[in-house]
């Protein structure tokens, strides 16, 4: 905050372009990556990957706020995931509620639900707060198969396919790959915002040194959970949208680490972790890439392709830890740096 | 009374397998600062062994864990030096990689076996002894007896060999080690490995009472977890008498709750020692906060 005022560093420093400038590259950038929706348009198998490419985006960008700006290492972000989902399929199929109308409450629940885990849990550090974090996931998932009249238990939910945009199923694979684009898009703008937003500065500042944070006057436990509680709103939603699209629903998948919560971390990894497109560029990656080996490896050996992510994980976490949006950047600056060179 | 006892001598048994695995994982967390998300895959590929060991040779498993024992030793030396030394002072990095393992070891065991349950079928996994108020399983009256002269034997260790006092140097200030001269990185590597070598004990004794699977580690790892945030972070008695003290509790929200809800009753603990006394019930005060990192 000081620093503005003195104007040797204000200077020094280059400022960052104005808000209405980043947010219309941003769009420019969203414009690209909804290129695929119309080019692959007619096949249904890509379109269906470039969908669930979508959603991780938008699903990873939500870890992101919290796991990457705020350096909260959550692995429970499953728990809010199958907040939204639930919630949204119980009351379409009990009250024939539209998930449209869901949404919303979803979001409201799955904020609660974060507040009151994160309460306890943010007075952990480290990969103290990702323990925490995970055994949320497991007491999620013991709750889940408990709760039947609520989850339908082990066996799971079945959303019948009745097509119309007031069910948010869609008879055409490309309208649902529009609606996780604009799943995505709504992430991707809200961590500019949060990021651009005084929170996004105190995230930062907690992730940097939490210590040095509270110090220069930070509330820290309140910054984290404001970014706890975006990040749970906007999973939340990503749950209810991934219902309405897979229309079949159990525990195991909704809580499995390495299909759900970690894959969120992982996705932001390979792309870039706490940067705003980064989660973008690693699902751009990521899921494709999952599902090619899900179809190469898949009558090989059970579980082949997991084993690929596993050595992925191991290998991004030793070797590649700018991720896609830092390695561009490396580059960008190294070029930039020959070329003004005489 | 009679079935008082009953659940509490049962908790008591259950709890002697939860301190079984969390010594391993404690040490590693205490020492080495490291949270190793794949400790529970550890013991998992321990019992694999185990039982290939009594497949392919007619290996009992009380022979077997003196191979597999430091077999898991050298296992963990190596994971130690080409993953996880590169990435000291990197916690969240380490998540990955640990987590990176635990997903790896799982499907490789997966891909092997096809995923086929397969038991260890000696004489201890049969066998039945009265202990006067209950009956109970000879695999897991053996497992009590060692793991507690494994704890007693590892708190001897720590306090009065030489090695015991570097690991304590290391554990209380690892820069003022360096500078007495102490190879930190080598204690370390050497910790590491006994983590990973109690976690091959931990596997070779629980091959003969459970049907091995490859998801088996997550039933550890959690217990395990809720142990050393119990019993505090890198304390070996903690991580005994938490062991024993989730047992049983455990055992008497299985009996008198509901079986299912057993690890919701887990995290209950899990949270109420968080918010009571976060650095756990034996911890040194801080280590919660410390966050791994060394400023």
């Amino acid at each position: 905050m000081t620093a503005v005022s003195m104007p040797a560093l204000a200077s020094s420093r280059p400022r960052p372009p104005a808000l209405a400038a980043s947010i219309g590259w941003h769009l420019l950038f969203l414009l690209a990556v909804g290129l695929p929706i119309p080019l692959l348009a007619g096949d249904s198998y890509w379109t269906d990957v470039v969908t669930m490419t979508y959603l991780f985006a938008g699903l990873s960008c939500a870890w992101n706020i919290i796991g990457g700006l705020g350096g909260q290492f959550s692995l429970g972000h499953g728990v809010f995931f199958a907040v939204g989902a639930y919630t949204t399929a119980r009351l379409y199929l009990v009250a024939g509620l539209s998930p449209w109308l869901s949404l919303p409450l979803a979001a409201a629940l799955g904020v609660a639900i974060a507040l009151l885990v994160s309460w306890p849990t943010f007075r952990l550090r480290g990969p103290f707060f990702a323990i925490a974090t995970m055994a949320v996931n497991e007491v999620g998932l013991v709750l889940a198969n408990f709760m039947e009249p609520l989850t339908g238990g082990p066996q799971g939910l079945l959303i019948p396919f009745r097509a119309g945009f007031a069910n948010m199923i869609f008879a055409e694979r490309w309208q649902s790959a529009v609606l996780m684009f604009g799943y995505m898009s709504c992430a991707v703008i809200a961590t500019l915002l949060v990021r651009r937003a005084r929170l996004g500065h105190y995230l930062i500042a907690v992730h940097a040194n939490e210590d040095a944070a509270e110090a220069a006057g930070v509330n820290v436990l309140r910054t984290k959970l404001a970014g706890m509680a975006i990040s749970a709103a906007l999973t939340a939603v990503g749950g209810s949208l991934f219902v309405m699209y897979i229309r079949v629903i159990d525990p195991p998948n909704l809580f499995s680490l390495p299909e759900v919560g970690v894959k969120f971390a992982l996705i932001a990894l390979i792309g870039g972790i706490g940067t705003v497109v980064g989660p973008v560029l690693g699902a751009f990656v990521i899921i494709p890439l999952e599902s090619w080996l899900r179809g190469a490896l898949g009558d090989l050996t059970p579980g082949g392709h997991v084993i690929v992510l596993g050595i992925v994980l191991i290998l991004a976490a030793r070797f590649f830890k700018q991720g896609v949006y830092g390695k561009a950047q490396q580059l960008r600056r190294s070029w930039a740096a020959r070329a003004s060179a005489p | 009374m009679n079935t008082f006892l009953n659940v509490l001598l049962s908790g008591l048994l259950l709890g002697g397998i939860y301190a079984l695995v969390s010594l391993g994982l404690n040490l590693i967390f205490g020492v080495v600062r490291i949270v190793n998300f794949a400790q529970g895959e550890f013991i998992m590929v321990a019992m694999y062994a185990t039982y290939a060991c009594f497949f392919f040779f007619g290996m009992s498993p009380y022979v077997a864990v003196f191979i597999i024992a430091p077999g898991m030793f050298l296992f963990g030396i190596i994971v130690q030096r080409l993953l996880l030394q590169p990435l000291r002072d990197e916690p969240l990095m380490q998540v990955f990689t640990t987590f990176g393992l635990l997903i790896l070891m799982q499907n490789v065991v997966l891909a092997i076996t096809r995923g086929e349950g397969k038991s260890v079928a000696v004489a201890a996994s049969r066998t039945v002894i009265d202990l006067g108020i209950m009956k109970a399983n000879a695999g897991r009256v053996i497992i009590f007896i060692v793991t507690a002269a494994i704890a007693g034997a590892l708190l001897a260790f720590l306090r009065y060999s030489h090695a015991g006092k570097v690991i304590r140097a290391v554990i209380q200030d690892r820069d003022a080690a360096r500078l007495m001269g102490i190879n930190v990185e080598l204690t370390y590597l050497l910790v590491f490995g006994l983590g990973a070598a109690l976690a091959g004990v931990a596997g070779s004794l629980l091959a003969p009472i459970y049907t091995l699977q490859p998801q088996i580690g997550g039933n550890f790892i959690l217990a395990a977890f809720a142990v050393v945030v119990l019993g505090g972070m890198g304390s070996v008695a903690g991580a005994y008498i938490g062991g024993l003290a989730v047992g049983i509790v455990e055992s008497f929200a299985g009996y008198y709750v509901d079986p299912a809800l057993k690890q919701a009753i887990w995290f209950l603990i899990f949270i109420a020692v968080l918010v009571v006394r976060p650095s756990g019930l034996f911890g040194r005060k801080g280590t919660e906060e410390l966050g791994l990192r060394q400023h």
